[in-house]
């Protein structure tokens, strides 16, 4: 018997349905989940796929995608290629094993919700091999992480990082809880594969594969791009549904791409731009954060919108003037803080990589140097003391991020601004005045208690700095610190200081 | 007598958390001070987690501004207004034709 040619039967299979008699077609797809809104349930049956795919040739294609990427983590395995990585490129990998590792299972609950309850056959169809991909996704990033715990315990965090209340990822659960786990799945199409998959992933799994190839690390880049092969399949699922929305509920298209691009945009700040700024080795940078952003995120989303008709979110010079902020005071950030995170913070401010930061950034010396120039002339006087936390950093209340950005006011004075709300008997702070608005419209949806909160509510105790690591998960051996203050402060040895913190102990 | 009815001079001293950002530093912090603490104390207690350890320090008067305004040195917490989670910004008090930015 010879088998059909797949023209001849795909577009049976890959858009099954029927019209339901023995139930309300509202009893299979309730509105809560189904989530079409003002878009007249018929409209969702003219949905396409740019991008098909049958069963059998994902099986094959996914089978040589495994083989390849585990044929080169055997290899490599045998060799001496980790030992030999910097320790600030082996933070960058640290962050995404335990950042992005469960979070793709978190991605799998989210397809199989289109899966179950998107309004079309085809649709359905996709996010079943979605829900597969990120199965597979969960799976690879936690078996890589795994095999060098033996070497590093910071690694064990790929599997347990989502299973502690450290503020990282509790700052990531309430973003992807928000774009995953609770919206409707037009809503979750529009926020998942359509923003976040189609524009900003490819910041950490293609550009940020760049560098890792330049730091010599074959094996994470080899995985973060065969990850990203299956990424440009299943966030097709966008497309096609924002295409249906925008013709019937433009602005709801609108406020839907608006908040869950910002959000994006402040968890990568945090998770990608210290990576490609400060922790890959400076002659391994292919371009800086913002020149990555510019080319991946910036272009494409604006043509992006003008394609589907849409307008530039209302904080986009916001956004834009934060390419040169954000991701520098996270970056201070996570260095102070550094005993919170499962990774060794690199502070990356030797002189030529101020000098290179300063190419980049034309702000950087004059809004970060000074602080930087204090912990590095206490740590030269032997006061590394001074450059650890005694409090918690403030954290956004709808980001969770520390409120870390600065912002110049018409006289021309650079400061940390509030942004406050007062709201059914409590007081709320945020990094940002869209951080502050998207709350605002959003008060509804899931917003997880920040670490501030948690703490002023009396949830962590004892209520010091050891109270805090303990409720966090930190434990003594993965606790971060600088790899090597030595690199980054030896170029300034023996300058004249003066305003330093007395050391404990001494009266100053 | 309740609390409530004493003066305020007299009341048992509450634990009042704010945010407050330091001068130029780079994030605001927590920072719990008490109704009995005077202003002055509390710029202190704001400047122990960044003077000299963030942002150099100078030496100059330390204010605390709230709602756009200059806090008295010597005035409490509980005559100031201040409560649970309010902003506060410390910086320092430099003379006309001193200044740095």
């Amino acid at each position: 018997m010879t088998l059909l040619k797949r023209e001849e039967w795909q577009q049976f299979v890959r858009d099954v349905d029927w019209t339901p008699t023995y139930v309300d077609d509202e009893a299979i797809y309730p509105e809560w989940h189904s989530g079409t809104g003002k878009v007249p349930r018929e409209a969702w049956l003219k949905w396409e796929e740019s991008y098909k795919v049958s069963y059998p040739e994902y099986v094959t294609g996914q089978r040589e995608k495994e083989a390849a990427a585990y044929a080169v983590k055997a290899a490599l395995q045998r060799s001496s290629a980790f030992d030999n990585l910097d320790e600030g490129w082996k933070s960058a990998t640290k962050m995404h094993f335990g950042g992005v590792g469960l979070a793709e299972a978190a991605a799998v609950l989210g397809e199989l919700k289109m899966a179950r309850f998107g309004l079309n056959g085809a649709w359905r169809n996709m996010a079943v091999f979605g829900a597969l991909d990120e199965l597979r996704h969960a799976q690879v990033t936690t078996f890589f992480g795994h095999e060098f715990i033996s070497k590093d315990p910071q690694y064990d965090w790929t599997l347990k990082t989502y299973q502690t209340n450290d503020w990282v990822p509790i700052a990531a659960r309430n973003l992807f809880d928000a774009m995953i786990l609770t919206p409707n799945v037009v809503d979750l199409a529009i926020e998942l594969p359509f923003t976040f998959e189609t524009g900003f992933t490819n910041l950490q799994f293609v550009a940020l594969s760049a560098d890792a190839l330049e730091s010599g690390d074959v094996n994470f880049a080899n995985m973060i791009s065969s990850i990203q092969t299956d990424e440009a399949r299943h966030s097709q699922q966008g497309g096609p549904t924002m295409e249906i929305l925008v013709e019937h509920d433009p602005a709801r298209a609108q406020w839907v791409i608006d908040r869950s691009f910002w959000g994006s945009a402040r968890i990568f700040s945090a998770l990608t731009g210290p990576a490609m700024d400060y922790y890959t080795p400076v002659e391994h940078r292919r371009q800086s954060y913002r020149e990555f952003m510019e080319e991946w995120i910036v272009d494409q989303f604006i043509r992006t919108i003008e394609d589907y008709g849409l307008r530039k979110p209302w904080y986009w010079d916001e956004f834009m003037n934060g390419l040169d902020t954000w991701h520098h005071g996270l970056h201070l950030g996570l260095w102070y803080w550094r005993p919170t995170v499962w990774w060794k913070p690199k502070a990356g401010v030797s002189k030529d990589e101020r000098d290179w930061l300063v190419e980049k950034y034309p702000t950087w010396e004059k809004l970060y140097g000074d602080k930087w120039d204090v912990m590095i002339d206490n740590i030269n006087a032997n006061n590394v003391e001074a450059t650890l936390p005694e409090t918690l950093p403030w954290l956004c209340s709808t980001c969770h991020l520390p409120c870390s950005i600065v912002t110049q006011s018409r006289s021309g004075v650079w400061r940390v601004r509030d942004w406050e709300l007062d709201y059914d008997g409590r007081k709320y702070h945020f990094c940002t005045n869209a951080c502050r608005q998207i709350f605002w419209k959003d008060r509804d949806n899931v917003n997880h208690e920040t670490v501030i909160d948690r703490f002023l509510a009396g949830q962590i105790q004892p209520m010091d700095v050891g109270g805090i690591l303990n409720y966090m998960g930190m434990t003594p051996d993965v606790m971060g610190d600088d790899p090597d203050y030595e690199a980054w402060t030896r170029d300034y040895v023996g300058r004249p200081t003066s305003g330093l913190a007395a050391p404990a102990g001494v009266v100053s | 007598m309740t609390t409530t009815e004493l003066p305020l001079a007299d009341q048992a001293p509450v634990v009042v958390p704010l945010q407050a950002i330091f001068a130029t530093d780079f994030c605001p912090i927590l920072v719990a001070v008490t109704t009995a603490h005077t202003i002055d104390e509390v710029a202190a207690e704001v400047a122990r987690h960044v003077e000299g350890k963030r942002v150099r320090g100078l030496p100059y008067r330390k204010q605390v501004i709230f709602k756009g305004r200059v806090l008295p040195g010597e005035m409490t917490v509980a005559e100031s207004g201040l409560s649970p989670l309010d902003h506060i910004a410390v910086e320092y008090d430099i003379p006309e034709g001193e200044a740095t930015e």
